[in-house]
């Protein structure tokens, strides 16, 4: 692999080839629709806890931390304007989505990787089925639909215990507060949040999916493209983010 | 187990839609309520943007709802004022500094308090905007630019064209005038020391008895002018009353005086007199006889 100049290309041929057969595979919704839910409950439902747990400590830590690297004189609903910031724009979409890399998408690698080295996805195209449209198409669905619910549920934890923590753990106020999560508030704030967050769950399903769906043969590989599913995926979110900062930033000013 | 799974997945997703709509109707409006608009129209500048805090008389009552920039140079903003709060309608508007990073609020101010209060969609005429850190910062930006331009001047005028020099001349001459001065007042001081001892011994040399027979003698001879001084007035009088007699032509002394024909008549006489003297020098013997024997 090292050494081959060609390989990223060939890569991104193989990502291009992948996702020309997701988007064949949206043709047939009998196949992909029964389990879309299921793997809703599992991206979405089931990784609320953990989701909500990151951004809770995130908001609180975030809230704090502002308030001490605030020196005299500064108005405290400075506090609550970067703690919204932060966690809205930036923290919340982030973390939600490198947290589900790990939880969803190595999961997501794991299945259909597992299925891949045990043959059940030859055995799939045996029956007629359309490997990509049962096996990709309902976790690309469920992971573009449940990652932005995550995220803004994950903002509104990680507002409300910033709030909480600035309010009982140091001098900032709840008006104070409350004055600075509404400076300059608008409602494309949550909208980048959602596209952020939209954008990093078809991540983490695309490139999970492809990891898993070209597994090497043994449980050597399934582990192996599980690794490189969490590195990419993590890698592909981040560069994104950056992408979404500098095309989107922009439009945030109030 | 299926049916499951959609309840959750729908009470998720719910759960989540209703966070994004309330949260952003609690964070751009404060809730709910919506609250009524009023205008205020600011110069270009202003540095307001959608958010900032609206406060009337200090007190947070909404937020600016709307900015927009109009071409006549104005920012015509929409202020969005909770329900359960009247602005009185002596109120103006102001863009004052909020904190010390150059962000702003809009304040309302009444000039006294009123029953009446503006109406939904009424413009609330804006008063003098508080400067903010960005004009106070320029002020003392110029400000720093004199000082400079004062200090050069000092250290030309004062160092570099001796003034200082001049000024420490000047200093010591004063110093000089001030020792000679002194030296005169200390000399001034003991002549007229000297001066107080004379006359206090010329003082004690005078007799309080001669004096108090001095001022009685002078007491004396001023009853004696006063005397005098009345008596002249009577015999005064009395040559008045001499006068009226001789001016009125009554008595000898008044027809004499007062008579042409007496006065011809002396004239005679005195032409007969002297043409008697002539003759008798003329002829003395006629008149003068003198026998011996």
């Amino acid at each position: 692999m090292i050494g081959d100049p060609l390989s990223p290309f060939r890569k991104v041929g193989d990502w291009s080839y992948f996702l020309r057969d997701i988007g064949r595979a949206f043709r047939d919704p009998k196949t992909y629709v029964p389990e879309t839910i299921r793997q809703m409950r599992n991206i979405g439902v089931d990784s609320l806890p953990l989701a909500a747990i990151v951004a809770g400590f995130i908001g609180a830590v975030t809230a704090f931390q502002t308030r001490y690297q605030l020196f005299g004189g500064v108005q405290l609903s400075v506090v609550g304007l970067i703690s919204r910031q932060s966690i809205i724009l930036e923290l919340g979409p982030l973390l939600t989505g490198l947290v589900l890399t790990g939880r969803v998408g190595a999961r997501i690698t794991a299945e259909i990787g597992t299925m891949r080295v045990t043959e059940q996805i030859d055995a799939l195209e045996t029956l007629a089925y359309d490997p990509v449209a049962y096996l990709v198409v309902p976790r690309l669905i469920a992971a573009l639909l449940m990652l932005p619910v995550l995220t803004i549920l994950a903002d509104a934890i990680g507002v409300g215990t910033a709030m909480f923590t600035a309010v009982t753990a140091t001098d900032v106020t709840t008006a104070d507060f409350t004055a600075g999560l509404r400076l300059s508030f608008t409602p494309f704030q949550i909208v980048y949040s959602i596209i952020k967050a939209t954008i990093f769950g078809g991540a983490i399903a695309f490139f999970c999916s492809y990891e898993g769906y070209t597994a090497n043969v043994g449980a050597e590989g399934v582990g192996r493209s599980t690794a490189q599913a969490v590195v990419v995926t993590s890698v592909a979110i981040l560069v994104f983010d950056a992408l979404i900062a500098l095309l989107l930033a922009p439009y945030l000013q109030a | 187990m299926k049916t499951r799974d959609e309840v959750l997945v729908g009470l998720i997703v719910t759960a989540a839609i209703i966070v994004t709509v309330l949260g952003s109707l609690w964070l751009a409006r404060g809730g709910l309520s919506k609250g009524y608009p009023l205008y205020a129209k600011f110069p270009w500048g202003a540095g307001l943007k959608q958010g900032q805090p609206v406060l009337l008389v200090g007190v947070n009552v909404g937020y600016v709802d709307q900015v927009d920039l109009h071409q006549d140079g104005t920012l015509v903003t929409m202020l969005r004022i909770q329900k359960n709060y009247k602005v009185p309608i002596t109120s103006k508007a102001a863009v004052v500094p909020n904190g010390i990073f150059g962000d702003q609020a809009v304040a309302l101010t009444p000039s006294r308090p009123d029953p009446r209060a503006f109406k939904p969609d009424d413009t609330i005429p804006t008063g003098p905007s508080t400067p903010g850190i960005a004009q106070l910062t320029s002020k003392a930006d110029s400000i720093a630019t004199s000082v400079n331009a004062v200090t050069s001047a000092l250290q030309h005028e004062m160092v570099a064209a001796g003034g200082i020099r001049d000024l420490r001349n000047a200093i010591n001459s004063t110093n000089r005038l001030v020792s000679e001065f002194a030296a005169v007042a200390e000399e001034q001081s003991r002549q007229l020391s000297a001066t107080l001892t004379s006359l206090r011994r010329a003082t004690g040399a005078i007799d309080p008895a001669k004096v108090d027979s001095t001022v009685k003698n002078l007491r004396t001879a001023s009853a004696n002018m006063s005397e005098m001084s009345a008596q002249l007035k009577e015999t005064s009088g009395k040559l008045d009353v001499i006068i009226a007699k001789v001016d009125s032509g009554n008595g000898s002394a008044a027809k004499l005086l007062n008579d042409p024909g007496a006065y011809n008549d002396v004239r005679k006489l005195l032409q007969r007199m002297d043409s008697l003297v002539a003759d008798i020098k003329k002829n003395p013997k006629r008149y003068i006889n003198v026998r011996l024997f």
